[in-house]
This record gives structure tokens, C-alpha cells and sequence, in this order.
């Protein structure tokens, strides 16, 4: 270890020792899992003031996996490790505002007609100033907005003149779109992160509740129909996309949940009351996610609907940590919980199977003489397989024959008769209009086993019972 | 056996597959913990499942053809051949992943759920096609290994996709995977007997004898015709043929009968040939046996 690090970990020592860090695991990335074998961690770090605390070695963190949450395992094998991996690689930003009607309303709060005084024309001001203060070169900003509805304005990308050019487009809902439905709007936020890679950040700007239409206007919606949006449903989405919500709280009134969503992503909530404090906010959380570390290690192996990782950082006795989980399941899913000699059964089934196959007795047995329609070209037979039991068989197109081919108009209706001599036990065939014997024009003849008789398209086999 | 009771026997031998399959799968799986890696632990999963599911599968023409001294050598081709492609074909599953590479990483639940299973699947086809050359190989034949790739490959991928997404469609049921191995299976079996009766030119029935109902697919460029066992159209049970009695000829699509031994008459439509191009409709006789010449 350099003077240098032994110097920053004094420093962070001390630090801890005043109980003045906070560490903030902000976002898994285990998209490479199946292929690299390797999860990325976002860590943040940030002093008491807020501020986050460059520099620090990888010798300051130390990471482990847990399949159950309880028993962790440390993991030795550390990966690359990248100080302001935000920085350098660009951060996507996702801007979601509230346009609901309260966003109408007074900074203050009630009801004004002065646009300087309307929280929507602070928040748009305080956007402005952010996309201004974008300094990485990597760095990619989008724009949403929703009340009722939700609207992605801009898809996230580089070209910020395009975001403030939307930002005029945001405009004074009517009454039925005023509802707010937040939860849904940041679930489908999610879906504009498509594409994206590395660090995400979806942040949102809300002036109240979830106040969703389906329940307050008693009907419908006219887009979700049914469908209702739970809390968790965007810390879902956003776990499994590994997209950290930061929520900004700027109005009287606070939802329930956007804490509980913003910490379960690993983000935070910021409170804000005018264009100044919103601006800051803005600042802060750019410059927060810039500095985050990211720590790349080698997950385990162990089979787990979800892998819960936690990090510590600092030394023992005066350490801060963050324990988050990602999902980890491969398509196969989980083995099963016990090997039981149960699973053996279909494998000596299938043996069984192959082998009683292998026994089939496919040979052709010894019967009664028969004809066997193969094919018909025109029309259709009575019946496949006909056994020639008296002594006379008539083959024709009459419903009276023993063998009728229907619905062939060359086929007479007494076409061909097939005769047994009880004396030579033999068959002979009469045509009464034209047939073929093995392809061979015929007006009678004596038939041997496997002969080819052709009635006016009809393909009959004749068998002679022997094998 | 005609040729509806040998894709019958194939799809059944495919179940049967499927059910072997998955007690080893399962075994596998259990030790997923034991690996080091995804990569190895990918690359046994899939050879044992193709040496299993190729040693079944390789039993197939021993049993139609009801020469039982092919089932032990079909059976360990198919699991040779099977277990290099089992192994090869999950990893190309995951090449194929690679190859999709930065699309397929940006969004984790597409991933999961329509990345992955796609790629596997495609291993899953790689696996089918190892599995269906098997008989191709045995057989020395490229025209059979070509029958056997294209049912195994799209059987596999078929079959593959719905072993990928068992679990995800049918979440409830107590074993998705032994559902999905039982479909891989049977659309191996199935797509394999379909695409050899539709790439085959045509088939030759027996009509007397002891095989009598017997068909054989007419689906590789020679098939010797004769009393030997190692004949294609083995015909044992029928007095005085010679060991390779005949021969099959396809070439541009004709087909050709040859008699190798002129000391037993051949016949097409009662006239004796030497050679003759045979058309569908033809009735054959082969010393005792007579067989005809069709079209399915």
C-alpha cells in the first residue's frame, strides 16, 4: 500500500471515528453475470456534509455475497475498480416531472395566475440550470412528464437543446388529466433506459401523492384499463434494470412511498421549496453519482433467486455499510432443494421404454387373405383392409359391392370380382372393366401374394394371408 | 413398420429422451455450486444431456429397421456424438450471446427473459443437430447427416425454447424442467421424423413375406438391398437373395435399381431388368420379396 493510500485511509479513520460517513450501494450490475462471470457496484460515499469522499483506495472496501441475507461470504477475488466511474464513463439521466394541476399551484402553495409564481415554471428553471451545469462528455439526459398520463418527451441522449426545447412542450393539464399516477409513470419510465449501459439514474420531481385516476374518477384509465400500479412495482422494474430513483420532494405534500422507493433503489430523497434549493438538488445528485466508485468482483456460484451483496467500507470498529441484492436466477431456475432416489424413476422408465422397444415384435403375423387399399387417386375406399372370406368379392363403385370405391367416376359398379377356389385355394381376379396386375393391363388373373391391382386409380394390395 | 409407426416410434423414443434427460439434468443442476464458472458448469450440462439424449435417439433405426445388432453401436455413436455436441451446442448458446453482446446486455429483464432463453435455445439447436447427424454418420451417409441436422435443429430450437421458458410458462407446476426436457425430446423425435419423410424420395413398401408393411425411406444416395444385416433394406427372412443383392441409386433426383447379383431375378412390373430408372407406381420383385414404390 502507497504513502498515499495509508494517508487517505488515516483520513477516512478519522472520519469514521466522527461518525460522519455514509456509504450508499446505488447500483448492481449484474447484466454481465452470465457471461463474465463478474457484477458491477456503484458505491457512493459521501461525507457528513453530503459531499462525496474521492479518492479512496480499493483496500477501503470489502465485499461480500449471501444467498440468504443472514450468512455473508467475503469475497477475495476484487475486479477492476474505477474512482468517478460516472465521470468517465457518462451517467444517463432520466428527468421525470410532475404536470399534474397542484404543479399550478404557488410555490407557497393555493392557487395563482402569476407563471413566475407556479411550481411547474421553477421546476423547468431549475432543469434548465442542470442541463447547463452537464458537464461530462458521456453524459446522457432525457425528459418525461406525467399527471394522468405518462409521457416520455425525450429518449435519453446527448443532445440537451432538444430537452429544454420539450420543456416548453409541458403545458397546464386538463381537469381529467390532472390525476397523478406516479407509481405507473415510473414504472414505464423505466422502459426509456432501454439501450442504456452503465450508471442510471431516473430522477423524479414530485409535488404530491399518488392519486391515481381509476380510483379517484371512478372509472377506467383510459390507458392502464385495469391494470393498478403498486409501489413496488417501479423498485421491481428498477432493480431489474439497475436504475437508481432520486426523488425530489418539492410541495407541501409528500407520497408515502417515494422514500421507501428511492432508498430501495439505492438512491435518496432530496426536499426542495423554490427554483434555488431545486437547482442545488439537481447539482447535488449529478455530482453524487459522478463520484461513485465502481467496483467490479467474481460472484459465486450458489444457486439463488437473489444474491444480497454488502459492502463495507473504513475498519473495523468504525465502519460504514449498504447491503443491497440483485436478481441472480439463470433461466434453468433453482435445483432442487434434496437429490431423492425418486428422480431415478423416469431415467429406469425411459431405460425400460428403450428397452421394451427394442423387444417390439414388428414381423407381420399370419391371417386371413385380404386387399389392402394403399392409395386411392380418386375418390375413397369403404375400407382399408378387406378380408377375402367368401368365395366371391366384388370390387366396384356400387354401395352393394364388398369393396366399394365411392365417388370415381371410371370405376363401374361392379368393376373387378376377385374368386376363391376352395380346390387349389387360390384367388383369381375378373375385371368387368379395366385393371392392372402389378401394371400390367389384365382381364383375369391369378394372384399371387404382394400383387398390385389397380381399379380405376384405387391401389389394393392382395395379401395373401402368409408370411 | 411404415413410416407413420417409425415417426410414432421416434416421437415416443423422444419423450422417453426427455425423461432421461432430466434426472441428470436435475443432478447437474444440484451442483451448480461445485463450478467454478457458468461456462463449465453450461458445458457439462449439455453434454450430458446430448450423450443421453444422442444414445436414445441412436437406437432408433436399430429398432425400426429391426436389426438389433445397430441398437448397441447406434446407442454409443448417438452418445459420442451427442455428448461433444450437447457440450459444443450450450456453448454456442453462449457464443451466440456474445455475438449479440452489447444489445443484449442493456436491458436485464430483456435479458433474462428474451435474450437468454433465445441464445440457449439456439444452443439447444446446435445440441438437435449433433443429435440428428448421428444416424447420418453411422450410416456413412451425408445425405442422412443433412436429414438428421435440419429435424434436429429445428427440432431442437422448437423444443429448446419451450425447455427455456418452462419455467417462466408454467411457474406453477410442480416440475417445469421435466415438461420441458419431455418437449425437447418430443420435437426432436417429431421435427427429425418429418423432416426425413419430407426430404426422402420416396418409399418402398414390402408386400409379402414376413416384412410384409415394412417402409423404407428412400433418403440417402445408395442403399444396398439384400439378406446382409448391414444392408439398409435388410431383408433376411427372404430365401435366396445374395448378401447385397441390389442396389438404390439416387442422383438428381432419379432413382435407379441395380441388381448386383444376376443369378436372382429382378423385376419392375414383371419385366427382368438389369438396371432400371424407377418410377413412382412401380411394383419391384426382388427374388421373393416384391415391394412398391411410392411416394409419401
Amino acid at each position: 500500500m502507497g504513502k498515499k493510500h495509508l494517508a487517505l485511509l488515516l483520513l477516512l479513520a478519522a472520519a469514521f471515528s466522527a461518525g460522519a460517513i455514509n456509504l450508499s450501494l446505488a447500483q448492481i450490475d449484474a447484466s454481465r453475470l452470465l457471461v463474465s462471470q463478474t457484477v458491477d457496484l456503484y458505491l457512493s460515499v459521501t461525507g457528513q456534509d453530503g459531499r462525496p469522499l474521492r479518492g479512496l483506495p480499493v483496500e477501503a472496501f470489502r465485499v461480500s455475497e449471501s444467498t440468504d441475507g443472514r450468512q455473508f461470504h467475503e469475497v477475495r477475488d476484487l475486479g477492476a475498480f474505477t474512482p468517478a466511474a460516472g465521470a468517465a464513463e457518462g451517467i444517463t439521466f432520466l428527468l421525470l416531472m410532475d404536470n399534474s394541476g397542484s404543479m399550478y399551484d404557488s410555490v407557497r402553495g393555493g392557487a395563482t395566475r402569476d407563471p413566475a409564481l407556479m411550481r411547474v415554471n421553477h421546476a423547468k428553471e431549475a432543469v434548465r440550470s442542470f442541463l447547463t451545469r452537464m458537464s461530462g462528455p458521456g453524459d446522457r439526459v432525457g425528459l418525461a412528464a406525467y399527471n394522468t398520463f405518462y409521457r416520455g418527451l425525450v429518449r435519453p441522449g446527448q443532445d440537451r437543446e432538444r430537452v429544454a426545447g420539450a420543456l416548453e412542450g409541458i403545458t397546464r393539464p386538463q381537469p381529467e388529466e390532472a390525476y397523478t399516477e406516479l407509481y405507473a409513470s415510473l414504472t414505464l419510465a423505466v422502459r426509456e433506459f432501454a439501450g442504456a449501459r452503465g450508471r442510471k439514474a431516473l430522477i423524479v420531481l414530485s409535488d404530491g401523492e399518488n392519486y391515481p385516476y381509476a380510483e379517484h374518477f371512478g372509472k377506467p384509465h383510459p390507458e392502464f384499463r385495469a391494470r393498478s400500479y403498486p409501489h413496488t412495482e417501479p423498485i421491481r422494474a428498477c432493480l431489474e434494470e439497475g436504475i437508481t430513483v432520486y426523488a425530489i420532494n418539492f410541495g407541501p405534500r409528500q407520497d408515502r412511498n417515494l422514500r421507501s422507493i428511492a432508498l430501495e433503489t439505492g438512491g435518496q430523497v432530496f426536499e426542495a421549496v423554490d427554483r434555488g434549493e431545486l437547482s442545488a438538488v439537481y447539482r447535488r445528485i449529478h455530482e453524487q453519482v459522478a463520484a461513485e466508485y465502481r467496483l467490479t468482483y467474481r460472484a459465486g456460484m450458489q444457486p439463488a433467486e437473489r444474491k444480497y451483496v454488502r459492502v463495507r467500507v473504513g475498519q473495523a470498529g468504525s465502519e460504514a455499510e449498504a447491503t443491497r441484492f440483485y436478481f441472480s436466477t439463470t433461466v434453468f431456475g433453482l435445483p432442487l432443494a434434496a437429490l431423492s432416489w425418486l428422480l431415478a424413476v423416469p431415467f429406469v422408465l425411459a431405460a425400460l421404454g428403450v428397452w421394451l422397444a427394442t423387444r417390439l415384435r414388428l414381423e407381420s403375423r399370419r391371417g386371413p387373405a385380404r386387399l389392402e387399399v394403399l392409395h386411392t387417386r380418386v375418390g375413397s375406399a369403404s375400407t382399408r383392409a378387406l378380408p377375402l372370406g367368401s368365395a366371391k368379392t366384388v370390387i366396384g363403385g356400387s354401395r352393394k359391392a364388398d369393396l366399394t370405391i365411392a365417388g370415381a367416376p371410371g370405376v363401374q359398379g361392379e368393376h373387378a370380382t376377385v374368386l376363391f377356389d376352395p380346390k387349389t385355394r387360390s384367388y383369381t381376379i375378373v375385371g368387368g372393366g379395366d385393371i392392372t396386375v402389378n401394371n400390367r393391363p389384365v382381364k383375369s388373373r391369378r394372384l399371387e401374394a404382394g400383387d398390385v391391382i389397380d381399379v380405376g386409380g384405387a391401389t389394393i394390395v392382395f395379401d395373401d394371408g402368409e408370411v | 413398420m411404415s413410416t407413420l409407426a417409425r415417426r410414432l416410434i421416434l416421437a415416443a423414443l423422444g419423450i422417453l429422451a426427455g425423461a432421461a434427460v432430466w434426472p441428470a439434468a436435475e443432478l447437474v443442476l444440484y451442483f451448480q455450486a461445485r463450478f467454478a464458472s457458468y461456462l463449465p458448469f453450461l458445458g457439462v450440462l449439455g453434454a450430458v444431456t446430448g450423450a443421453l439424449l444422442g444414445a436414445v435417439f441412436g437406437s432408433a433405426e436399430g429398432i425400426s429397421s429391426r436389426v438389433k445388432t445397430r441398437i448397441p453401436a447406434g446407442m454409443l455413436l448417438g452418445a459420442l456424438v451427442g455428448c461433444v455436441g450437447g457440450a459444443v451446442g450450450l456453448l454456442a448458446g453462449q457464443a451466440a450471446l456474445w455475438l449479440v453482446g452489447e444489445a443484449a446486455l442493456r436491458s436485464y429483464r430483456s435479458f433474462r427473459t428474451v435474450v437468454l432463453p433465445a441464445s440457449r435455445a439456439v444452443g439447444w439447436a446446435v445440441l438437435g443437430l449433433f443429435v440428428g447427424v448421428g444416424e447420418g454418420a453411422r450410416a456413412g451417409s451425408l445425405k442422412k447427416a443433412a436429414v438428421g441436422m435440419l429435424g434436429g435443429v429445428v427440432g431442437g430450437l422448437a423444443g429448446g425454447l419451450v425447455l427455456e421458458y418452462a419455467g417462466l410458462l408454467f411457474p406453477r407446476l410442480a416440475f417445469p424442467r421435466l415438461i420441458g426436457f419431455l418437449i425437447l425430446g418430443l420435437a426432436i423425435g417429431v421435427f427429425y421424423g418429418l423432416v426425413e419423410r419430407g426430404l426422402s424420395h420416396g418409399v418402398l413398401r414390402l408386400l409379402a413375406g414376413p416384412l410384409k408393411g415394412k417402409e423404407f425411406l428412400l433418403n440417402q444416395r445408395r442403399l444396398g438391398i439384400g439378406a446382409s444385416r448391414r444392408n439398409e433394406i435388410a431383408l433376411p427372412a427372404y430365401e435366396g437373395l445374395a448378401d447385397r443383392q441390389a442396389l438404390i441409386r439416387i442422383r438428381r433426383g432419379e432413382v435407379t435399381l441395380v441388381n448386383l447379383e444376376p443369378r436372382v431375378a429382378v423385376l419392375v412390373n414383371e419385366r427382368q431388368v438389369q438396371e432400371a430408372r424407377l418410377k413412382y407406381g412401380d411394383v419391384l420383385a426382388i427374388g421373393p420379396a416384391k415391394l412398391f414404390f411410392k411416394y409419401e
